[in-house]
């Protein structure tokens, strides 16, 4: 991982979130409420759609972004931690993308802070994860005659690397939760309840806030370490790699998810094991929770918090025991799942026609130019 | 996080890097004409006057080695491969190398290592005209056999590397060969407990670093020469290791058929870098896959964008100094080993020796007339030879002298995978957060 761009979107990320962060002090928890609606470039958005299920974008045309983000777990996957680009494994849960478009910061520990074009790139050429060289994927996609079709359409010339890192992106936009009851106020007796846990007493609102339900900022709330990370060379190769890429000291030691301590790498290692605040929406699809999918079921989060979290000397002051009674749990689980809208499984979302097994020859290839 | 392969590329601000690329190489160009044919002092004529006794002039030359030539050296027997003064040669490193030359974690994912392209059983390089590429893909060269390549002083059809050492890493990372970044390969090697004792008792450092791979692999490379063929021992000495065809054949290719003024010395090369006249590789006309990298490898050579939208065969030489009369000149390559390395040049255009002969026959035409994309840049020393179909036979036998046994090699067992850290130290780190 020798990628200065890459490097460069670090220190992005790094600005973002530390001024995030400050904000976040001063100012009240923006209010919960319905998502405000994104404007679509429908070609677009077609074009990245066939991009996401297309496994000509990885390196060994083994996976597509769906093999990990799937669409009937809210585009996340039911393994706690994630596949890998094959002969690896990764070392964290890949996140549901709905509302992804939405977000601010991106990564479970805020590395990307800019936009989705980024991200794309990073998925895409991330050794563990597509280990895709992009020349040769836009290459690929030169080579298929819809491709051609399908980018000229969508305004972006012939198929290009640069091309796919806006198409997909606009996709990702169509990713938006509809119809969950909290949206359509449509909530049960029990989901009220839970809300007002929520916002009160449990104070889940401090940091799940605005209408994805993240403040976008970094908190250490005391996950248990995933120990498969380390016990499965396939995973802890990655980690290495990562960990390495990212400066952070010691790493063939690390036993522990440095989260967004990269951010600021303090040097007495207080900031280690923070993660960026994942938005609550859709979790009815995406278990199971946390970086490391170390939660199983909702009842087992919020029991996590009720409890005050696990043990970690980093730990956020506002991670406490709650003393929330078994009705009050059950309450904030029933809340939690009415923001979980339909599922995006259908042809609008997923690309559900078949690709071409082989690159068709271009006929009277002498003649014509590359 | 990607390589800078990987990195972004927009195509308009590629050209533009491109451009600035082609000006710094371009210096090079000079000392690029000393390695093969030099430019003519006008592009429509190639002047002979600096090439040794050879031309239209002078074709029934009876042998070149006779005429004293300081700049043919005599075919020799081949000595010892050139051991490089910061990677010195230890059973231990030959063998570390050796796991690793089989090992496909060394590759994006580890599932083709460097003897999937380079198989023991296959002349140590692939049997097809274009090699296989990294799943997914198809290459778009013939891969070299790594049998001898200790002897080259710059790898590759056009030489762009100067070491196995340096040679390795762009095997292994290439898009369209290993695809494998350094950090994940060095990561993997660190979690293989075999491995981190071989590093550090090798190379004395705690872990495994993938520069140090790569030294192993280049030791182990230069274990795999060949110095006892017919040809070897004749000329050292054993006059019967040769019959009376094979030292016509010798005749033939000293003299009337010309082999000499290029595949000379031990090594049956100059090492320099001439258009031959063979003709375009045919699959790029009949393989999507193929075109396919055809165009990621002028895209990812930095070429101009016009010779991108352009160019249809391979520009060789130019690649590397971008200079015109480069084209279409490829490295010459050594005639050790051939009897198992078929098929031949660049792209495997010709599958026998047989068919190698007949071209060179006809002056650097194919069967059906086909020659160079770059007939601007075809070598004047490529001339049609007048072979009878006898004198062929010769000239086969004695390139088939050449080559000693085939040297072949079991795949060694692969050290296992192993956690790094038990249970219980993960438990107790854990308690300690
Ligand atoms: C091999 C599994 C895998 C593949 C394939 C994959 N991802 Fe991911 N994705 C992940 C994991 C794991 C993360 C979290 C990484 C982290 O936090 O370090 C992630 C994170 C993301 C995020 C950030 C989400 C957020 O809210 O922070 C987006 C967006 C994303 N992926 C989109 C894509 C797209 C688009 C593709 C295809 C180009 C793709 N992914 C392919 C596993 C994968
Ligand atoms: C101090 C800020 C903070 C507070 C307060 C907080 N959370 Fe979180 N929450 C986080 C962070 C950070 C994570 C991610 C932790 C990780 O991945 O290891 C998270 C993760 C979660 C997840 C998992 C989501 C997923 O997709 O994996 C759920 C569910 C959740 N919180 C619900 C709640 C509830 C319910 C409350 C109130 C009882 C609450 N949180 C209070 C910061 C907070
Ligand atoms: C996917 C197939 C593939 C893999 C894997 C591969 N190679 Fe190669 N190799 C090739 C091809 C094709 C060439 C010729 C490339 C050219 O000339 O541009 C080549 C050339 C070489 C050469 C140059 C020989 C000469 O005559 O100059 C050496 C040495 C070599 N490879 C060693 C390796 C090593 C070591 C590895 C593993 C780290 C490896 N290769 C992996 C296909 C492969
Ligand atoms: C002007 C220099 C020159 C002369 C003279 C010459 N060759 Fe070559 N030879 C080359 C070059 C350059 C290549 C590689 C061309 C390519 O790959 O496109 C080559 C390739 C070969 C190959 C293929 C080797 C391989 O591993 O693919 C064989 C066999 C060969 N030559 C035999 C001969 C014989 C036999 C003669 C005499 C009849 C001869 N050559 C004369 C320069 C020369």
């Amino acid at each position: 991982m020798v990628a200065i761009v890459t490097t460069r979107h670090c220190f992005l990320a790094v600005t973002l979130g530390v001024s995030l962060a400050i904000a976040g002090q001063a100012v009240a928890a923006p209010e919960i409420g319905p998502l405000p609606v994104l404007k679509v470039n429908e070609a677009r958005a077609e074009l990245g759609k066939r991009l996401f299920f297309d496994k000509r974008v990885s390196g060994d045309v083994g996976i597509s972004c769906a093999t990990c983000h799937e669409p009937e777990n809210g585009y996340a996957n039911k393994d706690a931690l994630s596949k890998g680009y094959p002969g690896n494994k990764h070392f964290r849960n890949a996140p549901g993308l709905i509302n992804t478009a939405h977000k601010k910061v991106w990564m479970h520990d805020g590395r990307i802070g800019t936009n989705l074009n980024d991200v794309t790139r990073e998925m895409i050429t991330e050794d563990y994860i597509m280990n895709m060289d992009m020349r040769i994927m836009q290459e690929r996609f030169k080579q298929d005659p819809l491709y051609v079709e399908m980018f000229k359409a969508a305004g972006l010339g012939e198929p290009s690397n640069g091309g796919v890192r806006k198409a997909i992106p606009e996709y990702l936009k169509t990713l938006t939760s509809r119809g969950a009851p909290f949206d359509k106020g449509t909530m049960s007796a029990s989901a009220k309840r839970g809300m007002k846990l929520f916002k009160g007493k449990a104070g889940c609102v401090a940091c799940h806030n605005g209408p994805v339900f993240t403040d976008g900022n970094a908190y250490n709330t005391g996950v248990k370490e995933n120990f498969d990370v380390w016990l499965d060379p396939q995973r802890h190769q990655a980690f290495i790699a990562y960990a390495a890429f990212m400066g952070i000291k010691n790493y063939m030691n690390l036993k522990r998810d440095p989260g967004a301590h990269l951010q600021k790498h303090a040097a007495d290692g207080s900031d280690m094991g923070r993660f960026i605040t994942p938005s609550l929406r859709e979790l009815k699809y995406t278990a199971p929770y946390m970086h490391n999918g170390m939660s199983k079921t909702l009842a087992d989060v919020v029991a996590f918090y009720n409890r005050g979290g696990d043990n970690d000397r980093n730990k956020n002051a506002r991670i406490k025991p709650l003393k929330l009674g078994k009705t009050e749990q059950q309450d904030l689980v029933v809340f939690l799942l009415a923001l979980s809208g339909e599922p995006l499984t259908g042809s609008k979302h997923v690309w559900l026609k078949a690709y071409p097994t082989e690159y068709p020859v271009i006929a009277n290839w002498l003649n014509v130019p590359n | 996080m990607g390589s800078f392969n990987k990195a972004e590329q927009k195509a308009p601000i590629l050209f533009l890097i491109i451009s600035v690329v082609v000006t710094a190489v371009a210096t090079m160009a000079t000392v690029t004409f000393a390695m093969g044919d030099k430019p003519p002092a006008t592009a429509s004529k190639v002047s002979l006057t600096s090439m040794p006794a050879a031309g239209p002039t002078q074709p029934q030359v009876k042998s070149f080695a006779k005429v004293a030539n300081p700049e043919i050296p005599p075919l020799a027997p081949l000595g010892p491969p050139p051991i490089p003064a910061d990677n010195p040669m230890s059973d231990a490193k030959v063998a570390l190398g050796k796991l690793l030359y089989f090992d496909p974690r060394l590759g994006g994912d580890a599932s083709i290592s460097c003897s999937t392209c380079h198989e023991p059983e296959q002349g140590w390089s692939f049997a097809e005209g274009i090699s296989r590429g990294y799943p997914g893909t198809v290459h778009w060269r013939g891969s070299q056999p790594v049998l001898n390549s200790a002897y080259y002083n710059k790898l590759f059809a056009v030489g762009s590397t100067p070491s196995l050492e340096s040679q390795a890493p762009s095997a292994a990372r290439g898009g369209v060969a290993g695809n494998g970044e350094n950090d994940i390969m060095e990561a993997r090697l660190r979690l293989i407990p075999d491995y981190v004792n071989r590093f550090n008792d090798v190379f004395g450092e705690p872990w495994p670093t993938i520069n140090n791979a790569w030294k192993a692999i280049a030791a182990f490379e230069r274990t795999l020469v060949q110095r006892d063929t017919p040809l070897d021992k004749y000329l050292l000495g054993d006059k019967t290791a040769l019959d009376d065809q094979q030292l016509r054949g010798k005749a033939l290719y000293e003299g009337k058929a010309r082999c000499i003024l290029c595949h000379n010395g031990a090594f049956t090369t100059n090492e320099k870098y001439y258009n031959i006249g063979v003709p375009r590789a045919t699959r790029w006309e009949e393989d999507g896959l193929a075109q396919v990298t055809f165009r990621f490898e002028q895209y990812a050579k930095g070429t101009t964008e016009e010779m991108y939208r352009n160019i249809k065969d391979d520009a060789g030489l130019y690649y590397r100094n971008k200079n015109k009369w480069s084209m279409g000149k490829f490295r010459v390559p050594s005639l050790r080993y051939t009897k198992y390395t078929a098929p031949f040049m660049r792209q495997g255009q010709f599958y026998t020796l047989e068919e190698v002969i007949d071209f060179y026959d006809r002056g650097g035409f194919d069967e059906e007339g086909r020659t160079t994309s770059f007939p601007e840049t075809k070598t004047p020393l490529i001339q049609k030879l007048g072979l009878s179909d006898e004198e062929k036979e010769d000239l086969l036998f004695f390139i088939e002298a050449l080559s000693g046994d085939e040297i072949l090699m079991d795949k060694p067992k692969l050290p296992p995978y192993k956690p790094l850290f038990s249970q219980a130290e993960l438990q107790t780190a854990q308690a300690a957060k």
